[in-house]
């Protein structure tokens, strides 16, 4: 399986987040904890939507969250 | 585990238990007669009730057990792998199709053709079933 081209901070992110758990993070984006965890290991691309909703809640633009691997 | 994840699980364990039974019971040496080809249509009834009584009792408990994630909706990752297992289970419809017009050019009629049908949906549903729980189980 290739791994994303893309790295992110969503773990740190949910840490500085008051130690926000995945499942919450998932209740407030509409995605599975599972897939959550999928997203922070690199194993699933999400859509766009999904990754402006992981930053709104965050409150941090989307290169905050998402950083591009490959030039 | 995801609630959709498990409930694939109990679906797995469903369809071997349920279509397990039915080839391993089947008279073989009847098929090609229309004695072989009602059997086959008599042992649909406990079969059917083989598989669905599991898949009931195992999505209910699950349900009771999580009933927060049981009310989920697929997400966009379930839905896509939801789509990716009906995609590769494709092949082996196609696969199946085309055995039972041989099967039927070649002389292979009544319960061998039942048979091959149901043997090819089963096939389908295993192929289904399997690449949805290693989509689950690989994280997508």
């Amino acid at each position: 399986m290739a791994q994303a081209p893309f790295s992110n901070n969503i773990k740190t992110l949910r840490f500085l987040a008051d130690e926000m758990t995945q499942a919450d993070l998932g209740d407030r984006v509409g995605v599975t904890r599972q897939t959550i965890a999928a997203i922070e290991q690199g194993k699933y691309s999400p859509s766009l939507e999904v990754a402006f909703r992981i930053a709104h809640v965050f409150g941090k633009p989307l290169e905050e969250v998402f950083q591009w691997q490959i030039d | 585990m995801s609630f959709l994840e498990k409930i694939h699980w109990v679906a797995l364990v469903s369809l071997i238990l349920g279509f397990g039974w039915y080839f391993t019971s089947y008279p073989w040496a009847t098929a090609n007669t229309l004695d072989g080809m009602l059997t086959s249509v008599w042992m649909l009834i406990p079969t059917t009730l083989i598989f669905l009584v599991p898949m009931v009792i195992g999505s209910v408990w699950f349900a009771i057990r999580t009933p927060k994630e049981a009310n989920l909706k697929e997400d966009e990752r379930e839905k896509m792998i939801h789509l990716k297992g009906t995609h590769a289970a494709y092949y082996p419809l196609v696969i199946g199709v085309w055995a039972n017009i041989f099967a039927l050019i070649n002389g292979l009629n009544y319960g061998w053709s039942v048979n091959i049908l149901m043997a090819t949906l089963v096939s389908a549903e295993l192929v289904r079933v399997g690449a949805q729980l290693y989509l689950y189980r690989r994280g997508y």
